[in-house]
């Protein structure tokens, strides 16, 4: 089915896209929310129905009110819709969606970004094992699904979901073998000034401390995974020291641990398939977790009717993106002439500043959760880079040494990043030992060039029911 | 009923058992077949011949990474992202 | 001072599987030959096609050179992925039926062995196939090759020849004189006596930097890969119309073609999917082999493909400029390229191809006598 054209569709019902439609709503514009999950929330604030937290949880209660605000807004929804294309139309786009009542044709004005964030992953010798995770995923099923990834679990990585993670295991009943942070124990405070300005989570990241150091929880700094492999039927983690730059550093104790579950990320990236596909700008940050789309201090991207809102736009956190999601409905309002400069400087004006401040917190966190380029540089040649297709650092190494230079000429040669992942587990790493074998840029380097459908849908699930003498068949070739 | 990977306390929606690769695994309303799974000590299945990434029950746990798709209805979801409910019949690979 | 180097007996523009398979020839002719290519070996419809090779689908006066082509397909084997799996066309109504039979009878006239198959006899050897076929043909020299390993085969090929490769130099600009040509690029200028363009959608570009105009139009051609399914269909597939093509991987994924159009050229950079061409593509696909509904889609992209307004190729010399050449727009250019970029080698080389070329002359005195006919003024 089609839809009708709508004034502003939200993809993504997140902190931003959320608040986004629930000002669209205010703001009287013809709106639509498209979100693959069954309910708002994001990954941030994500829940199942019918479970509820065990214990108290301030990000639960924080998802609770977005979705009930969310519940008065005057808005259509599409929750369960996967969105597998979207173009630009005459009018502004056509997004393509599948869901529960099946495919779904939506037309708009005016589109607003509102993705997220993607875990970064880094591999490391063993980390297709099974038993091996994510950190975000770690906390999906610790919050969402209320369960333990394991009851003796190694928790590795960077950045402050090392800690929720870990503190959520120890609160659950789990026990963590060992909490393994890259960083060193100062990276927090050189950062001080900005922590500050949010006395609220650094109190709550001394909670979580507490609560691990009662648990008399090992915490290792300037420490990494080196090697996961089967023992048994679980799992035996290699844990070895780093120096600053992530690689092996020697002289100092490795550790040997036996444990049911691996749980290891580094930090957000931008999701920014969507703003691709679509031919917007985009600018490589590290600072603002790699990746990210370009837009303007009204959410606007290069792209005429095109906006971004959340960490899609630079990885921020969460407190930064409702504003954003406010300030890109409220410029699509101004630039459908239903809001004058005036009135818009004044509704905007507050959430700007508010953007701003959350930014520089979350920012501070986004530069914490990350590991050397040495982590990459150091890996043997028969790690796989590449899951989805099996692909080894050492064939990545050989093409870059034949000459290929930025990822697609790699997606070209060996495969890698043609799974169904879309290459969303491997690029960034691939990306970085790129930059190493060839002293280029991460710009120079590039991204995957973004392909419909955005993620892998059923063919007969969006080819629907259809009448074969219908299909529009062009004339035939000529003889 | 592994009770262990699950935490105490949490209200969960009402028992549920459905079938994967022929067993029978012990659920809740409200869990994803990939949270089900991993609880049961499913961690990962064979997927014969089929070409593709090495099938685990968990790795991002968002519908990402597509290592948990199987097979429901002679269709393939992610694990990750379908609910469980009484009597669902789940295969790690297509059933010729 | 040492002056210069020698120019090259030949410069190739594109090292796509004309521009690559000239080059071999003329190398093998005694030539000294450079191919430039602005990306990488086998990056444009070379690489990135359905990777059918079908006889088919080819128009009834190129048969005799796809029969060629698809003999150095064979021959390269696994190198490339070869597949020698059969292909059958299938039409699902009466107008289709009349359509097949009358080509494929033309077509086997040409020398293609194509046979009328009934629907059943598909039915018995293929049960994945739809049970609404009306007319069916087939030919069982039809198969397929691995569109993404063509530039390292290409490239290979070259460098066992001896045949100088530059990637990632893209033609700006080319001065004629009586010494030849000179090409600048990002890395400088090239000397060769005699040039050959075979830039794919890229070759009225090419052919304007010296002055020549040639009506050079791009496709924007719809192709679509699946997951892995079980292994259900051996043979490629063909629609009647020439509007599907759906081949069945060795590894169960299906590759899902048929010249559905996309939008953009190759100035815009990349072509992009339209969804809903897409998804009629993909309905053909399903009405025609009703398994292939289990599968999930993993990824469309687009190709360009270079054609002139009667779809016959540009073979030959580049009208008005002495030792120049054009090699493009070839229907059905991954299977005849072998055969016709050797043929147009061998002009180049001075002697007789063994196969009429087609002379890119026709499509200028074409756009003049158009203009010619263009009403005066007032």
């Amino acid at each position: 089915m089609v839809t009708d054209l709508f004034d502003v569709a939200i993809l993504g019902a997140g902190p931003a896209g959320a608040a986004a439609a629930i000002e669209a709503s205010r703001c009287r514009l013809n709106a639509i929310l498209i979100d693959e999950q069954a309910s708002a929330g994001g990954q941030v604030y994500r829940c199942a129905p019918g479970i509820d937290a065990a214990h108290a949880d301030p990000d639960r209660e924080e998802g609770n009110a977005l979705r009930e605000a969310l519940s008065d807004a005057d808005i259509e929804r599409k929750f369960g819709y996967r969105v597998w294309h979207v173009e630009k139309a005459e009018a502004g786009f056509r997004l393509h969606a599948l869901g529960p009542e099946g495919p779904v044709t939506i037309t708009t004005k005016a589109l607003v970004v509102a993705t997220g964030a993607l875990e970064r992953y880094v591999p490391f010798l063993g980390w297709e094992q099974p038993g091996v995770m994510g950190l975000a995923s770690a906390t999906v099923l610790l919050k969402a699904q209320q369960m333990l990834p394991g009851r003796n679990v190694v928790v590795a990585g960077a950045g402050p979901l090392l800690y929720a993670v870990a503190k959520g295991i120890v609160e659950g009943g789990g026990q963590v073998a060992a909490v393994v942070d890259a960083q060193p124990r100062r990276a927090w405070w050189r950062h001080a000034r900005e922590l500050a300005s949010r006395p609220d989570l650094v109190k709550r990241g001394y909670s979580w401390m507490r609560v691990l150091r009662s648990a008399g929880v090992t915490v290792l700094h300037r420490y990494a995974l080196h090697s996961v492999v089967a023992y048994g039927r679980e799992l035996r983690a290699i844990i070895a020291p780093i120096a600053a730059d992530g690689s092996p550093q020697s002289g100092l104790t490795r550790y040997h641990v036996n444990c049911d579950a691996v749980c290891c990320g580094y930090g957000l990236m931008p999701d920014t398939y969507v703003t691709r596909l679509l031919g917007a700008a985009h600018v490589y940050d590290a600072s603002l977790g790699g990746w990210h789309v370009v837009v303007d201090e009204d959410q606007r991207c290069d792209v005429p009717g095109l906006y971004a809102a959340g960490d899609v736009a630079g990885v921020v956190g969460a407190a930064a993106a409702p504003n954003q999601g406010r300030v890109a409905v409220l410029s699509i309002a101004r630039d459908l002439r239903r809001l004058n400069d005036r009135e818009f400087a004044w509704h905007a004006a507050a959430d700007k500043r508010v953007r701003a401040r959350a930014a520089r917190f979350g920012k501070v966190m986004t530069q914490i959760a990350r590991i050397g380029d040495g982590a990459i540089a150091t890996l043997p040649p028969d790690v796989t880079m590449c899951v989805c297709e099996r692909v080894q650092k050492a064939t990545l190494e050989t093409a870059i040494g034949d000459g290929c230079a930025t990822i697609n000429d790699l997606k070209r040669a060996t495969r890698c990043g043609m799974g169904p992942c879309g290459g969303r587990l491997c690029e960034d790493a691939v990306a970085r030992l790129v930059a190493l074998k060839t002293s280029r840029s991460r710009a120079a380097i590039g991204q995957s060039t973004a392909r419909p459908p955005l993620r892998p849908v059923g063919l007969d699930a969006i080819a629907g029911t259809f009448d074969y003498d219908a299909l529009p068949m062009p004339v035939p070739a000529p003889l | 009923m592994d009770a262990d990977l699950r935490i105490r306390g949490a209200e969960r929606g009402p028992a549920v058992v459905f079938r994967f690769d022929g067993r029978d695994v012990p659920a809740f309303e409200g869990e994803t077949v990939s949270a089900a799974l991993w609880a049961s000590g499913i961690r990962s299945w064979s997927a014969g011949e089929m070409a593709g990434p090495p099938p685990r029950a968990l790795f991002c746990a968002m519908g990402v990474c597509q290592q948990c798709a199987v097979w429901i209805d002679g269709t393939r979801v992610e694990a990750c992202r379908t609910p469980v409910r009484a009597g669902l019949v789940v295969q790690g690979r297509p059933l010729w | 001072m040492s002056g210069y180097p020698p120019p090259f007996d030949l410069a190739v523009i594109g090292a796509g599987i004309m521009g690559a398979t000239a080059a071999l020839r003329a190398a093998a002719g005694g030539m000294r030959v450079l191919v430039l290519e602005r990306d990488v070996a086998g990056s444009g419809a070379s690489g990135v096609n359905a990777g059918t090779l079908s006889l088919q689908i080819k128009r009834v006066g190129l048969i005799p050179y796809a029969l060629i082509g698809h003999e150095w397909w064979r021959r390269a084997g696994d190198a490339v992925g070869f597949k020698c799996t059969g292909g059958y066309t299938l039409a699902f109504n009466e107008r289709e039926q009349a359509l097949l039979e009358e080509r494929m009878a033309r077509k086997r006239e040409a020398g293609a062995p194509i046979t009328l198959v009934t629907p059943s006899a598909v039915r018995a050897r293929e049960p994945a196939l739809s049970d609404r076929i009306v007319a069916a043909s087939y030919c069982a020299e039809d198969g397929h090759a691995d569109s993404t390993t063509t530039g390292r085969y290409l490239r290979s090929l070259l460098k066992s020849a001896n045949v100088e490769l530059r990637e990632y130099r893209q033609v700006r600009s080319i001065e004629s004189g009586g010494y030849g040509f000179r090409m600048t690029t990002p890395m400088g200028p090239i000397a060769a006596r005699q040039l050959l363009i075979a830039s794919g959608a890229w070759t009225s570009s090419v052919a304007a930097m010296l002055g020549v105009s040639l009506p050079v139009e791009v496709r924007v051609n719809t192709v679509t890969v699946t997951e892995p399914g079980p292994q259900r269909l051996l043979a490629g597939i063909g629609h009647a119309t020439g509007l599907l093509t759906l081949k069945q991987k060795s590894n169960g994924s299906y590759l899902i073609g048929g010249g559905w159009q996309g939008i953009g050229g190759p100035d815009s950079g990349n072509g992009m999917i339209v969804g809903e061409t897409l998804l009629q593509n993909l309905r053909l696909a399903r009405f025609a082999v009703p398994a292939i509904a289990d599968v999930r889609v993993l990824r469309s992209w687009t190709g360009f493909e270079a054609f002139v307004a009667d779809y016959w190729p540009l073979a030959g010399a580049l009208p008005g400029v002495p030792g120049a050449f054009v090699l493009a727009c070839v229907r059905g250019g991954y299977t005849i390229g072998p055969c016709i970029g050797p043929l147009v080698a061998d002009l180049i080389l001075g002697r007789e191809p063994a196969l009429p070329l087609f002379d890119p002359g026709r499509v200028i005195a074409a756009e003049n006598s158009t203009n010619a006919l263009a009403p005066a003024a007032g």
